[in-house]
């Protein structure tokens, strides 16, 4: 009996794709494209009293997101994502290179590059306040050492926000990249340095030009959720660094106006799929050079 | 040491000594390439064949002996400024770059005008015979294996190096291709005059390209020589059996010696055994067809020896058959005594 379905369904190449893509399938559209849709319909309709929406069509909410004070949190949050994404590469790409020669302990490390995953984020956020309020752990050592004479504000700042996000994202960075650099045949750089590249030149002509499409996937895994993070500027960037997850949130919550909120969500969506479509053609378009 | 430029060989490998951990991998080798000789370094895998071309190249130190080119040390330089240019055998091409950048790489490190650049890179795929119009564009994915080969030999060649190492660059190919690529490679030793230095493991190759052939076996140079001297005088039995076809047993003399099976012929029992041939009664067990020639299994007491039949035993109406008796004859200045066996 089972040979025989094995045999159907080998035979049946449509009837196997479907079967396989189904579920996922079916869970997107009840659990994504669904939800998005009625965010879709709520954005241009009318905010009802006590949450909710009225009907109606209306694009208010979205005309309203062009005041500056909307306009300075939107500057505000792709400022944060974009110095979040460079400092991602910069401090990731060292890291990643470094475990991909790392022989025997590459596992090792790669399993230290995903440990905080093994707790949440909510708590590792919380650590870090602990590290960087007043009487945290950092001032605490900077006035002991003499370094400062009255605590310094650490928290509730840009810096502190930046510091979460890129603390939180940064595996994101290194695997990929790490993942590029490993697939790379080291005759390759061997093959640059006896056509007389030095180690300098082997990277940037080599190495790095080969380690695109990891720095790419891994910019927007990282620039991606620092866009539409809402957590770690809560709780490290308090009321005024609000980033445009904030304002969504504060908007299906307390501001109770689901029409505006629903806008601003997709103001921030246009803004994704904007960064998406530029890095992927530009990355695409990085390779393979030509001659002129 | 000094007897004038002519005399300085263009490679000189003193006492070269490598190990990774635990394991020799090249031990006190030396060994002298003249200048735009085809010299081939034959093994089997594991020999030290390649580590002894990657102390070359510059991609391992040696931890004890010298390395010389044209009687100058180079292996404490490293790979990027010793004068030498490197065929690999994954081909090694920059997957990103088109066929002309990644024969321009070298080109462009040396910071030459673009112009001269342009008319090298062009030039040098002409020389591999690959139209630069047709293939410059292209990305190495596009490429067979033949025609990577031809870029990579490309991209090494255009820096007109005066020593080319070549790590087993035909591996890949299929044996026609194979074939003509040897062909093509023996006439680039001899037009440009560069020397080539080629690692193989196939013992037709090297024969059939070379001018010297050094055979390794466990980290050791067995014997240096050309290829009729390595095949007909083999100094080992190593090198005997890998080299090719060798009966190896113990002579009147009481000397271990080779002979080739080409080197035997068979004889009816009882028939006349021409004068001054050494001989042994034996039995055929079996019978191997190879294509273009035949190879008699003869049962000689404990050993069997493999003697080629040759066609003349055929227009003279001779078959063999199994179980048949026979003598199995060689004159003796075809058994050459092996050392320190």
């Amino acid at each position: 009996m089972m040979r025989r379905g094995a045999r159907w369904l080998a035979a049946h190449d449509r009837v196997r794709a479907w079967g396989l893509l189904a579920p996922g399938t079916l869970w997107l559209l009840a659990f994504f494209v669904l939800p998005v849709a009625i965010m879709g319909a709520y954005s241009a309709m009318e905010r009802g009293l006590y949450g909710g929406v009225e009907p109606g069509f209306s694009l208010a909410s979205y005309a309203r997101f062009f005041d500056p004070l909307y306009l300075r949190i939107l500057g505000r949050t792709l400022w944060l994502a974009a110095l979040t994404t460079l400092l991602c590469v910069v401090i990731g790409y060292p890291v990643a290179y470094a475990i991909a020669g790392a022989g025997r302990w590459k596992h090792a490390l790669l399993f230290l590059v995903v440990l905080p995953f093994w707790t949440s984020f909510l708590v590792r956020t919380y650590a870090i306040m602990f590290l960087l309020r007043d009487s945290g752990l950092v001032n605490s050592a900077l006035l002991a050492l003499g370094l400062i004479d009255e605590p310094l504000t650490l928290l509730y700042t840009p810096g502190a926000v930046l510091a979460g996000l890129v603390y939180g994202y940064l595996p994101f960075m290194v695997l990929p990249v790490y993942a590029s650099l490993e697939k790379l045949d080291p005759a390759l750089l061997e093959a640059a340095e006896s056509l007389g590249a030095r180690p300098v030149a082997g990277f940037l002509r080599v190495t790095l030009p080969l380690s695109l499409p990891g720095l790419v996937a891994g910019s927007l895994l990282v620039f991606i959720p620092s866009l539409g993070a809402f957590l770690t500027p809560d709780l490290l960037g308090g009321a005024r660094q609000v980033m445009i997850g904030n304002l969504v949130q504060q908007q299906f919550g307390a501001g109770r106006d689901w029409p505006f909120g629903s806008a601003a969500s997709f103001i921030l969506m246009a803004l994704v799929l904007a960064v998406v479509y530029v890095f992927l053609h530009r990355g695409a378009g990085a390779l393979p050079e030509e001659v002129e | 040491m000094s007897q004038g430029a002519t005399l300085t060989p263009a490679v000189r490998f003193t006492r070269v000594c490598k190990r990774f951990g635990e394991t020799v991998a090249v031990d006190g080798v030396s060994f002298d390439v003249a200048g735009g000789e085809f010299f081939s370094i034959l093994g089997p895998s594991g020999c030290g064949k390649t580590t002894t071309l990657r102390m070359l190249a510059g991609f391992e130190r040696p931890d004890a002996g010298e390395i010389l080119l044209h009687g100058e040390r180079i292996d404490e330089l490293p790979p990027w400024e010793r004068p030498l240019a490197m065929v690999f055998q994954s081909y090694a091409l920059f997957p990103h770059l088109s066929v002309a950048r990644n024969v321009a790489f070298g080109l462009e490190r040396r910071k030459l005008p673009r112009a001269e650049i342009d008319a090298r890179v062009r030039s040098a795929l002409e020389l591999v015979r690959l139209d630069p119009g047709v293939f410059g564009r292209r990305s190495p994915r596009q490429l067979s294996g033949g025609q990577r080969q031809r870029v990579a030999l490309a991209r090494a060649l255009v820096l007109e190096p005066p020593v080319l190492l070549l790590d087993e660059p035909l591996g890949a190919l299929d044996r026609k291709l194979r074939k003509e690529m040897q062909a093509e490679l023996r006439a680039l030793n001899r037009e440009l005059g560069t020397t080539f230095v080629y690692v193989t493991h196939d013992q037709e190759e090297a024969l059939a390209m070379s001018d010297r052939v050094a055979v390794m076996a466990e980290a050791r140079i067995e014997q240096v020589g050309t290829p009729a001297e390595v095949y007909e005088r083999p100094r080992t039995a190593f090198v005997a059996g890998f080299l090719g076809d060798a009966n190896v047993f113990e002579a009147d003399s009481g000397r271990t010696v080779v002979v080739r099976p080409e080197r035997m012929r068979l004889l009816r029992p009882g028939s006349a055994v021409p004068d001054g041939l050494s001989s042994r009664q034996g039995e055929i067990r079996d019978l191997v067809y190879l294509g273009d020639r035949e190879h008699a299994i003869v049962g000689v007491g404990p050993v069997d020896f493999r003697v080629a039949l040759r066609d003349p035993d055929r227009f003279e109406g001779e078959t063999w058959r199994r179980g048949d008796a026979v003598v199995v004859a060689w004159r003796p200045d075809d058994a050459h005594p092996l050392e320190g066996a």
